[in-house]
């Protein structure tokens, strides 16, 4: 197995200087899929933050993809993003159809109409929403919005996916069906990263659980 | 559809009632812009007038021939005899071959003291002795055109600085309402890893459209007042200028690049709002 993610001697401190990540060392390979716990401010949303090309590290070394985030040009970052899925914390969707909101991401990565509709049944199918695919996004559910939300970052192919707090706002059912679809999304050659305040649900069976605890990552 | 246009059409799309009052005051208001510009160039006499009204302009300066017969003290002579009169601002001497090779002999540029004194000064010239002819020389057709009364001039520099502002001012706020309502899209692309060379392009877009509007709007406008002119016996006369296709053609493509640019430098003007933190993809 290559490797997706390499994290050493991560650092990170607030503009108020706090240290949020201390020594950092993480080490995922091509295909895991990784459950990252912990508690409230604890820098999981920072953590996906650097390793999804969106927030430049200050200390320490990435390399996501054989690609060092601390060397990247400008341009190369956003290469990098583009084969990220990333659902972030709070999600929102655009105002207008499930299958808009899907082809407006599609189109502007430059996929072609019919190339774009093709993948939009695809991600519809994979996450589920094929029943309201001409429903309002904003009027979804919390449930149906986390789908969404996944069918976005996963649609274009990426080969790394960054999952921020999807069980956020759910009930104990709610969150097991999410759980459930992040694990049928898991197939063959995608990496997935989710950070979560935890307990994780009780369906849930990931590769591995990693702790961040005190701006440090632990494994058990 | 290319991706720029795809998108364009979404951000065409995303425009609301507020934005779009916004940019329709910018548009109405670069139009008075690039009016006030045109109206430097068309305000005043045609410089395609025919050979009647050419006869009419103001004269600038009357060059009298001298025989080449003429001795150089009958030369000195007249020269100083017409430095005296009142109505002669100004005389110089040159040598005939200096207007035209084939000529022999002297010619006289003498500049009136106004346009209103060259008929008589003509008349004394032409009754004097050794003159072999009289030209009178007319306004060129730049200063023909440029006979805007200074108050004129000056209201309508304030009616340019007036409109520009206002036209920067109110873009700003379409700009801003418009990116409020696209703001989840930009979020979007740029969680994608799309850059912002692909979103500023599209405001800027937006600005060369309004701009392009504006001044195709003027130009429909220019040619409306040139037939309306043309078909006129005897037009106002400040609308003399209007006459001239050639010169409704020249103003109308001038203003229409005028507003190209200037909707480019206002998109990307309006592009500062992207700064905003609202844009940000991650919370």
């Amino acid at each position: 197995m290559s490797i997706m993610i390499q994290v050493s001697e991560l650092h990170f401190s607030s503009e108020d200087g706090i240290k949020v990540l201390e020594d950092v060392h993480l080490h995922v390979e091509q295909g895991e899929w990784v459950y990252l716990l912990g508690p409230a401010s604890s820098g999981k949303s920072l953590l996906l933050g650097l390793l999804g090309a969106h927030i430049p590290p200050q200390r320490g070394q990435i390399l996501v993809y054989g690609r060092n985030v601390v060397r990247l040009g400008p341009g190369k970052m956003l290469e990098l993003r583009r084969r990220i899925g990333f659902l972030p914390q709070g999600f929102l969707p655009m105002a207008r159809t499930v299958q808009e909101n899907l082809q407006f991401k599609l189109r502007m990565m430059g996929n072609y109409r019919e190339q774009a509709e093709e993948k939009t049944m695809l991600a519809l199918e994979a996450t589920g929403l094929i029943r309201q695919q001409g429903v309002d996004a904003q009027e979804l559910s919390s449930l149906d919005r986390i789908r969404l939300g996944l069918a976005l970052a996963i649609c274009d192919d990426p080969l790394l996916l960054l999952v921020d707090e999807p069980f956020e706002g759910l009930d104990g059912e709610e969150k097991e069906e999410v759980s459930a679809l992040i694990e049928r999304l898991h197939t063959g050659h995608l990496t997935i990263v989710t950070a979560t305040r935890g307990p994780l649900p009780a369906a849930v069976h990931p590769h591995r659980v990693i702790t961040l605890l005190d701006g440090s990552v632990r494994e058990p | 559809m290319s991706t720029f246009f795809y998108l364009f059409r979404e951000l065409l799309g995303a425009v609301r009632t507020k934005s779009a009052l916004s940019f329709g005051l910018t548009g109405g208001l670069f139009f008075l812009f690039l009016a006030s510009v045109g109206a430097f160039f068309v305000i005043g006499p045609s410089t395609e007038s025919p050979a009647e009204d050419s006869a009419s302009r103001p004269v600038e300066e009357l060059r009298a021939y001298l025989s080449p017969r003429l001795s150089s003290a009958s030369v000195d002579k007249l020269f100083l005899e017409l430095r005296e009169r009142e109505d002669v601002a100004a005389i110089e001497y040159h040598f005939a071959q200096e207007v035209d090779p084939t000529m022999t002999g002297g010619v006289l540029f003498i500049r009136p003291v106004s346009p209103a004194a060259s008929a008589d000064l003509s008349t004394h010239l032409r009754s004097m002795n050794g003159m072999t002819d009289v030209v009178e020389i007319r306004t060129t057709e730049i200063e023909a055109a440029s006979v805007l009364p200074t108050s004129a001039r000056i209201g309508l520099l304030l009616a340019l600085l007036v409109t520009l502002g206002l036209s920067f001012f109110f873009a700003r706020r379409g700009y801003r309402a418009l990116l409020h309502s696209f703001a989840s899209e930009i979020r979007l692309m740029r969680l994608s890893g799309i850059s912002d060379r692909v979103i500023v392009p599209l405001l800027a877009g937006l600005g060369v459209l309004i701009g392009c509007l504006a001044g195709v709007f003027l130009l429909v406008v220019l040619y409306l007042l040139h037939y309306f002119v043309v078909a006129q016996a005897t037009p106002p006369a400040a609308m003399e200028g209007l006459r001239s296709a050639g010169r409704v053609l020249g103003v109308s493509l001038g203003t229409l690049f005028l507003g190209v640019v200037l909707g480019g430098l206002i998109g990307l003007f309006g592009a500062n709002v992207l700064a905003s933190r609202e844009f940000d993809p991650l919370p």
